[in-house]
């Protein structure tokens, strides 16, 4: 038991992944692009490992030791979203937005937190929350702000988006990651459990402006109040009237 | 769950019966007190030993309602509103063209501004130490010997091998407050 709570102050914090980004050439890999630089400051004992590597592919992990967690992939299901290959469509049709789905795993912040900053987010032009977000004074926010700007790359590099600043986010939504259990001592020979949690943040982006309303059913003007109303009392009937 | 239950029911036993044991030297401070209360002859533990100790307390009793646990989530709009609000006061500085809020100093220009106070600030230490400032500290840069040595006579110089950054004037260091007096002499009406 206190081996676990030694070895969880050993946990390294993940470096930008966005630090390796100006190395990458055009035919640059998934892992290649999300690969991150070791981290040089936590390695005191020897006990847990100092250097992270990006087992999980696509989404990047977050503040989760290696060493503990190589079993420990994450979603995956999230990515699987950009693989799909869509029929192509009639010369009539109006063209697909072009979309990316992204995600970043195992953040070390709770879940419940994190959410006030996902619902932020949803429904913002990329780069309304990219300036918001750099006021927002949440650990969380760091982590979603650089999730943001990696999913915008990869719009533009590889999913077929022709502005940067042309995207909207779609879907922003939180997830529940592991969770450690702890102790700690109380008067009175009393243990209280402590929760290390980690969350998994899953983000959207879509091209073109984004709505007026996000959430469905908008707020109606009172013009298209009156309106309804109107409909509504029209369509009254008198059963087996004439 | 249940194993802290059963771990903290353990040391309350564990600690009643140390209450009541005999020591070779003064028993705790505590089992006097216990003592006193109780008979210290009874061996046995009533439940309101456990329960009277405060360690069922903190239980809830109670399912918290759907309506509770959305208070708790969104608070009240008028009051405390916990969601983030957009924030509108948000302008891009002239100079770098990073946002800022407005009425605050744009973060990146001032950091240019912090970063080369510290500089000098560690060039003063390395310099001067730690010893008492008496005498005015000037610090010139690279290629500042325009100054006469009569204007540097009463200061004590600190070099920095760096060219001058372009914002930093010598206008800056003015002193906006009133200049100190040139003599010592003081009418009895300057007196306050």
């Amino acid at each position: 038991m206190h081996k676990v709570i030694r070895q969880m102050t050993q946990l390294s914090l993940q470096t930008p992944l966005l630090a390796t980004t100006t190395s990458i050439t055009s035919s640059g890999s998934v892992a290649k692009l999300l690969a991150v630089v070791p981290t040089t400051t936590i390695t005191q004992t020897g006990d847990c490992c100092g250097v992270h590597t990006s087992a999980a592919s696509g989404g990047g992990s977050g503040g989760l030791c290696a060493k503990w967690n190589k079993h420990n992939y994450g979603p995956r299901r999230w990515l699987e979203y950009n693989k799909t290959v869509h029929p192509p469509q009639e010369t009539e049709e109006e063209p697909r937005k072009a979309y990316v789905c992204h995600m970043r795993s195992n953040i070390k912040y709770s879940p419940d937190k994190m959410w006030y900053i996902a619902a932020f987010v949803r429904g913002m032009s990329v780069d309304e929350a990219l300036k918001q977000l750099n006021f927002v004074l949440k650990k969380g926010a760091t982590d979603v702000k650089e999730t943001i700007l990696e999913a915008q790359q990869m719009a533009v590099e590889r999913h077929n988006v022709e502005y940067r600043s042309n995207l909207w986010i779609a879907e922003s939504f939180v997830g529940k990651g592991r969770v450690f259990k702890g102790l700690r001592r109380h008067a009175r020979g009393r243990f209280g459990r402590v929760e290390y949690k980690h969350c998994h943040y899953f983000l959207r982006l879509e091209e073109g402006e984004p709505p007026q309303h996000y959430y469905a059913p908008e707020p109606q003007t009172p013009q298209q109040q009156y309106e309804h109303w109107l409909q509504q009392m029209r369509s009254r009937k008198v059963i087996n009237s004439l | 769950m249940p194993r802290i239950l059963l771990l903290s029911i353990k040391t309350i036993i564990g600690n009643l019966e140390n209450l009541f044991a005999m020591v070779k030297g003064s028993p705790p401070a505590l089992a006097m007190i216990m003592s006193d209360r109780n008979n210290p002859t009874t061996q046995t533990f009533s439940l309101k030993d456990v329960i009277g100790d405060g360690f069922l307390w903190a239980v809830p009793k109670h399912r918290r309602s759907v309506e509770k646990r959305l208070n708790r989530k969104f608070g009240f709009p008028e009051y405390v509103w916990k969601p983030l609000k957009e924030k509108r006061n948000l302008r891009s500085c002239l100079k770098c063209g990073h946002e800022h809020e407005l009425g605050v100093l744009c973060s990146f220009c001032y950091d240019i501004v912090r970063k080369e106070t510290h500089q000098m600030q560690e060039k003063i230490q390395e310099s001067l130490g730690v010893a008492p400032i008496d005498q005015e500290v000037v610090v010139l840069y690279d290629g500042e010997n325009d100054l006469s040595p009569e204007a540097l006579k009463g200061s004590r110089v600190v070099e920095i091998q760096k060219p001058r950054p372009m914002w930093f004037t010598k206008n800056l260091l003015q002193k906006s407050t009133q200049q100190s007096a040139d003599t010592k002499e003081v009418k009895p009406s300057d007196l306050g």
